[in-house]
């Protein structure tokens, strides 16, 4: 006996009982204790023992296996939803560039003039208007090379005047 | 074996390890048939109790959260034992209404191996079923008054109580 003996039976019955009948009945289970010592139990064989052992080392290999499957399982659906989270990111990443090409598309001139090279097949006005630039534009050259002794710094600068008024016209519509 | 080489052999036994159960096996086997068999009267139940018990113990060794251990393997083993009773009680049952409609004697459900009978066997039959589990818990699991009232929820002076009229009437009858 190891917890049982010791406790200080006398003293825990005494709790309970005079002083007498606490060591009369200290007695009476020191005395039944000792005659359970005398009349042991048999004990179990060595093959059941043996048996036990095995049957319990079945057991614990099993558990440990479906633990071990558990935690794979538990690694595995981990992995997974890092996968689904990590495609699903991507996509929605991917989506962006698209949405800041419609924004481009809302610019306030046309692609189509605006990307277009032949302006001709744009529209009829600017190929007035550009032939209309390009005539001043040569008559300044023209002004500017020629030596009009102290006339062409004005004459320059009615032509720049107008060149300006003609520019704000075509940009007004 | 020290407390700390006990509490050594239950970490190994959290983490699986099979000759850690083994060592419960070789430490506790003993006792708990002792208990087993001095309860039940027959070493072919005691046998398969005790492999039930420890099969539980590695199932439930997970739920051990210190304290005594030994309170805590004979808690188990004490629920092992009623619900082999109940097991009993059912098949009576049914053996008793099989027995009436064939008009015979009821048959007995635990067979006694009456070569490991002894006179103390006999004397324990006479007493009343919860003070001879426990007396035999006290005696097997080696736990204190106290630690066996708090592990059967009861005032400590009813197991006293309960001990102290068991024994004496076990050596009455004895005598």
């Amino acid at each position: 006996m190891n917890d049982s003996a010791k406790e200080n039976l006398r003293e825990l019955l005494a709790g309970f009982m005079d002083a007498g009948s606490a060591g009369q009945a200290a007695e009476d289970i020191e005395r039944g204790d000792a005659l359970l010592r005398q009349w042991s139990a048999p004990q179990p064989g060595d093959a059941v023992l043996a048996e036990v052992k095995k049957k319990v080392a079945a057991v614990a290999r099993r558990r440990h296996r479906i633990a071990l499957q558990r935690r794979i399982w538990a690694a595995a659906g981990m992995a997974a939803a890092i996968v689904i989270v990590s495609v699903l990111a991507l996509r929605l990443s991917e989506r962006q560039p698209v949405e800041r090409t419609t924004i481009k598309y809302t610019a306030a001139i046309p692609e189509r003039v605006w990307e277009g090279s032949d302006i001709t097949k744009d529209d009829a006005d600017i190929v007035v208007l550009a032939a209309e630039v390009e005539t001043i534009e040569n008559e300044l050259s023209g002004v500017q090379l020629s030596d009009t002794g102290g006339n062409g710094s004005t004459a320059a600068g009615d032509i720049e005047t107008e060149l300006i008024e003609i520019s704000g016209n075509f940009w007004k519509g | 074996m020290t407390q700390r080489d006990l509490e050594q052999i239950i970490i190994g036994c959290k983490r699986g390890d099979e000759a850690c159960f083994s060592q419960l096996v070789e430490i506790y086997g003993k006792r708990c048939f002792g208990y087993f068999f001095r309860l039940t009267g027959s070493r072919t139940t005691s046998d398969d109790l005790l492999s039930e018990l420890f099969v539980k113990l590695v199932e439930k060794i997970g739920t051990y959260r210190g304290g005594s251990f030994d309170g805590w393997l004979f808690a188990t083993a004490s629920n092992i034992f009623h619900d082999h009773l109940r097991f009993r009680q059912r098949q009576t049952r049914l053996l008793d209404e099989h027995s009436r409609r064939i008009m015979s004697q009821p048959a007995s459900t635990e067979r006694q191996d009456d070569g490991d009978v002894d006179k103390l066997q006999v004397a324990l039959r006479e007493l009343d079923g919860d003070v001879r589990e426990l007396i035999m818990m006290r005696y097997y699991s080696q736990l204190s008054f106290k630690e066996i009232s708090q592990l059967r929820r009861e005032p400590i002076g009813t197991t006293l109580s309960k001990v102290h009229r068991g024994l004496k009437r076990l050596r009455e009858l004895m005598e």
